[in-house]
């Protein structure tokens, strides 16, 4: 049995008259739609102010990555632009390029990290090279620091111990920022 | 191109008040605005904790006639304040079944410290290898709220 749309169903003879024929044809829609444009307007007004508040001229200034989670700070300042050290649970990066593993960071006793080393004074030497004739722009030993939560400190000892003497003592940790009502009490992290 | 247009005059010949705005090119301004501010939207906020790192410029901070040397250590037990000559221990409070270090006690010592010492703003943080980024972090973020500023960062031994 065919497939018929449900409603009244005349018979053939009916719904071909000129008379009777009329109540059983369907109306047209109307080929246009108005759009209210004055709620288009007030959403996109409202969508640019929200996207302003939030602006932020300086961008992304670290990677983020799925494997760092970043801590919480409340009191911390703006992060500058700078050399940017990531510490994964695996790697530890410089500007995004692979470095040395986390693991061999955690064996030994020793302090330094030569790899990095020779990065930091390669980018040290590319800044003053930069700047020679810029006296309002000094090196100022500036890098920031981004670590896994759980990161060791001992991990992060070699690493601001390399820092220190390829001439970047000015380390900032990189954390979420977080508002003083915000998240967990302060009573234990 | 006018922001709005003239609406035809009215009976008389008069010239009618109203005028239509032109929202097609306000529409586009906006739709503009919000791809250019969606794009470069950033969403995490990121907060930078800068803390010197022992053995780095000396010329930091001046030492005044009216400061201590105060270091705050890092232990598998808990913090261990030292300032002037005098030890206090905080240890860790047990919290959802963990050992937690005890920011809350912390804050309220170094609040005191910074009452008799108002001048005082430097802090030497010294945490164990074991001790994770994230108590460091905490340990840092907390001097910085007792506004005490210069912080070093120094390895325990």
């Amino acid at each position: 049995m065919a497939i018929v749309t449900p409603g009244k169903r005349p018979g053939e003879r009916v719904a071909n008259s000129k008379v009777l024929g009329k109540r059983f044809t369907r109306a047209k829609k109307v080929g246009h739609a108005s759009l209210m444009l004055t709620s288009l307007v007030d959403m996109f007004s409202i969508i640019v102010i929200f996207l302003l508040m939030n602006f932020s001229a300086n961008g992304e200034i670290l990677y983020m990555t799925k494997d760092i989670k970043l801590p919480s700070a409340q009191h911390g300042g703006q992060l500058e632009r700078a050399p940017v050290i990531s510490v994964s649970a695996d790697s530890v990066t410089f500007d995004g390029k692979q470095i040395a593993t986390t693991e061999d960071l955690q064996k030994g006793d020793v302090l330094n990290v030569p790899e990095l080393e020779d990065v930091l004074r390669e980018e040290r030497r590319r800044y003053e090279q930069i700047h020679v004739n810029d006296p309002e722009h000094p090196f100022k030993g500036l890098v920031n620091v981004q670590a896994d939560r759980k990161i060791p400190f001992k991990v992060i000892k070699r690493v601001m111990f390399s820092c220190n003497q390829s001439g970047f003592g000015n380390i900032s940790f990189a954390a979420l920022a977080k508002t003083a009502g915000e998240g967990k009490p302060l009573a234990a992290n | 191109m006018a922001g709005a247009a003239a609406q035809p005059a009215g009976k008389g010949g008069k010239k009618a008040l109203d005028a239509e705005l032109n929202l097609v090119p306000f529409i586009d301004l906006l739709s503009c605005c919000i791809a250019f501010l969606l794009i470069t939207a950033v969403w995490t906020q990121i907060a930078g904790l800068q803390v010197a790192s022992s053995g780095g410029p000396p010329d930091q901070q001046q030492k005044l006639e009216n400061t201590i040397d105060v270091k705050l250590m890092l232990t598998d037990k808990g913090y261990a304040l030292t300032m002037a000559g005098a030890n206090i221990d905080i240890p860790k409070i047990s919290r959802d079944g963990a050992q937690n270090f005890d920011r809350k006690t912390l804050s309220e010592k170094l609040k005191t410290l910074k009452a008799s010492l108002p001048e005082q703003g430097s802090i030497t943080v010294q945490p164990e290898d074991a001790v994770a980024y994230e108590d460091l972090v905490n340990a840092v973020d907390t001097c910085m709220g007792e506004q005490l500023r210069n912080v070093t960062v120094a390895p325990m031994n």
